[in-house]
């Protein structure tokens, strides 16, 4: 901060101090406590800085129209559509945040996160076919699926391909060629890694079933000669169809390095919320982020939980938590059902920036029967969801005076 | 002496430089030509004189990298002006969608030195008092053109380049990258432009000539669903809001759309002039970011 600005801000804080003196003064026997102003209620405060803002400007004076004439009506009437939009939104943003904060953001109705209910399906994907020219070939695309985008290790990834044309049909399909590649993000000269894939429709090695059209092919970086690779994997596979001729192409991060591996799960219930403990042998420190799916007793998805936080190495539990409002909100089947767990070292600043565990595909841990009284029905209390409610309740209310003010309702 | 006690609290805390500020943070998607890390600098966008929301700074990452070895040029932002008794609105375009998605995603929980919104020339700020809190404090993103979901071009390599972002642009990618329904309850309203023909063939449904609507509006899912505006009979809707869109498929969590291009009339591009998509934005930025 320069000199200039200092003695600016000491002077501005001079007379900010005086006029708070003024107004405290005069003030303190009618001004309401603000301990007992419930969230999202406390007294408006004009938080507007500079930057240019024009339709914050003054409504009604200036050079071009008093308050009565039709240039200040006018403007007058455009400050309230204004502050009347604010106010809208103002409102909205409070009463959402209120419910949606109900629950705490890693134990969360599993509705709000549609596409994590089946997170190891296949990414189905369809595009048309591009020949040599590059231009799209008319009725003829190509349906892709791949396994997963993120793997560490020795895992593996499976890819498929097949033809159809633009009303779905199945067309015949020629793999001639497909090899996987290491795709250095770095300008730095490094060894290109390259292995071979073979793609089959034989209703074996990783074909599910023979003569279906669909192709399929399967890479274990680790075993194909990606063992010190840390980086993009790109697969292209040139095919052929109806005597076109095109390229699929895929892409995986891969990482050598298994960060952390599995050790059970246990449970406990704990002021009043269901806490599964997932246990693990932690061989990399850093942020781990773990995500896990709860089926209810007749194996309707009922909550995402997710745990996102530091941890050390050594034998170490990621907390993973069934809120009690959210178990007497939502009122599963007991037992729960843990299934479908992923969880990764996340990397800051790098690229890849994470090391995957190994996924737990399916059932994972079935809890013991609990009873509604055994959970609370408070709702989640934190320092950032007050902050919170505390900012967007003040916006909410600026909102609502300032359309008062401009004699909105 | 009742009365000393809170006053010397209030006149020690403006005397201490305690007071509230709001900025407006705008996050620039790909090939970028600002200094990184300069916040003054508003080349990628246009002239830094138009309005754009209270305290505009430009966040200015590299748009060529990765977006995971670029993010702490957002989060040095955030922590700059939207920590202590600060609060930001966000506006982003393109791949800055997965940008600011990624850092409330999976950053958004984690504690945060506050600091005193003086950067230096890297974008980094000071220590306030040297307290941390949990996450930023962010009132809501706005989106324009939204990469979050990848572009088919990049999946087919129409960009012509090796930049490394574009490999996190890939629709599977870039929707494997992180949790989007994760916001931590802040909303971000989409912005979706339709005037893109030089591609149609490539991307799916309607498009702003770089991202379909299937990113640009926030939907859920893979990549590749095609979504077009109520005139297209022979082709679903993407709503406007939070609803379902025509065919059943849902939107991200806390994802709303708050502009369709039904006159297909905006494309990707600021071309220097907070063009495209972006006015939409920028204009509800100048207005509501007070």
């Amino acid at each position: 901060m320069n000199r200039r600005r200092s003695w600016w801000l000491g002077a501005g804080a001079t007379v900010l101090a005086v006029v708070a003196l003024g107004w405290y003064l005069w003030d303190r026997d009618t001004a309401p406590d603000s301990a007992s102003a419930g969230p999202g209620r406390t007294p408006a405060a004009n938080a507007s800085g500079a930057g240019g803002n024009d339709p914050n400007s003054p409504v009604g004076g200036g050079s071009n129209g008093g308050p009565y004439s039709a240039a200040g009506l006018q403007s007058r009437q455009e400050q309230l559509a204004l502050w009347r939009g604010r106010h809208e939104r103002a409102e909205q943003t409070y009463a959402t945040y209120r419910d949606a904060t109900r629950y705490p953001y890693d134990s969360r109705p599993i509705a709000e996160h549609p596409d994590q209910v089946r997170p190891f399906a296949p990414i189905a994907e369809e595009l048309k076919l591009r020949g040599a020219n590059g231009e799209p070939v008319k009725g003829l695309r190509l349906r892709t699926t791949q396994e997963r985008v993120f793997l560490s290790g020795a895992e593996s990834v499976k890819f498929t391909v097949a033809a159809v044309d633009d009303s779905g049909n199945g067309l015949p399909l020629i793999i001639r060629n497909a090899s996987a590649q290491s795709i250095p993000d770095s300008r730095t000269p490094i060894k290109v890694v390259q292995a071979s894939v073979a793609f089959s429709d034989d209703g074996t090695g990783a074909d599910d079933q023979a003569g279906d059209g669909v192709y399929s092919a399967r890479i274990t970086p680790a075993t194909q000669g990606f063992a010190a690779y840390s980086g993009t994997i790109r697969l292209l596979a040139e095919v052929a169809s109806d005597a076109q001729q095109g390229v699929a192409q895929f892409d995986v991060v891969y990482t050598p390095d298994v960060p952390a591996t599995w050790a059970g799960v246990r449970e406990a219930l704990e002021a009043g919320s269901l806490n599964f403990y997932l246990k693990a042998n932690v061989r990399m420190a850093g942020r781990y982020v773990v995500s896990a799916r709860v089926d209810d007793a007749n194996g309707v998805p009922f909550a995402l939980l997710q745990f996102n936080d530091e941890v050390a190495a050594g034998s170490r539990e990621f907390r993973l938590q069934v809120f009690g409002a959210l178990v007497l909100d939502k009122n599963p089947a007991f037992p729960l059902r843990l299934r479908d767990v992923d969880g990764f070292l996340l990397i800051p600043d790098k690229f890849p920036d994470r090391a995957t565990m190994a996924r737990q595909s399916g059932i994972v841990y079935t809890s013991a029967r609990y009873v509604r009284d055994q959970f609370s029905s408070a709702e989640w209390t934190s320092e950032e969801r007050t902050r919170y409610l505390t900012e967007y309740g003040k916006d909410a209310e600026t909102a609502r005076r300032k359309v008062e003010e401009l004699g909105g309702k | 002496m009742r009365l000393a006690k809170p006053l010397l609290v209030v006149l020690l805390g403006i005397a201490g430089g305690v007071y509230a500020t709001n900025y407006s943070l705008w996050i620039n998607g790909r090939s970028n030509t600002a200094q990184p890390g300069n916040h003054a600098d508003f080349t990628y966008w246009g002239p830094a004189s138009t309005a754009a929301g209270v305290n505009k700074k430009s966040v200015n990452w590299d748009g060529f990298n990765r977006v995971s070895d670029q993010n702490y040029r957002i989060r040095d932002a955030l922590d700059c002006y939207c920590t202590g008794n600060n609060w930001c609105y966000i506006a982003a375009h393109s791949a800055g969608n997965l940008q600011i998605g990624y850092a409330l995603s999976l950053y958004g929980g984690s504690a945060r030195t506050k600091k005193n919104a003086t950067p230096n020339s890297a974008g980094q700020c000071g220590n306030l008092d040297g307290t941390t809190q949990t996450g930023w404090n962010i009132k809501w993103v706005d989106v324009a053109a939204g990469a979050g979901g990848g572009s088919e071009l990049a999946n087919v390599g129409s960009w012509a380049v090796s930049d490394p972002l574009t490999s996190d642009l890939k629709t599977a990618t870039a929707r494997a990258l992180y949790d989007h329904n994760q916001t931590r309850a802040k909303w971000f309203y989409m912005y979706a432009g339709a005037s893109g023909t030089l591609y149609s063939a490539v991307l799916p449904g309607q498009d702003d000539e770089a991202v379909a609507y299937h990113s640009s509006g926030g939907v859920s899912g893979s990549g590749g669903a095609s979504f077009c505006n109520p005139s297209d009979w022979f082709c679903n809707d993407l709503t406007l809001g939070t609803a379902a869109n025509e065919g059943g498929s849902a939107k991200w969590n806390y994802h709303t759309v708050a502009f369709r291009d039904d006159a297909e009339a905006l494309n990707h591009y600021t071309n220097g002039n907070w063009g495209g998509v972006v006015s939409k934005v920028r204009a509800d930025m100048a207005a509501n970011a007070n």
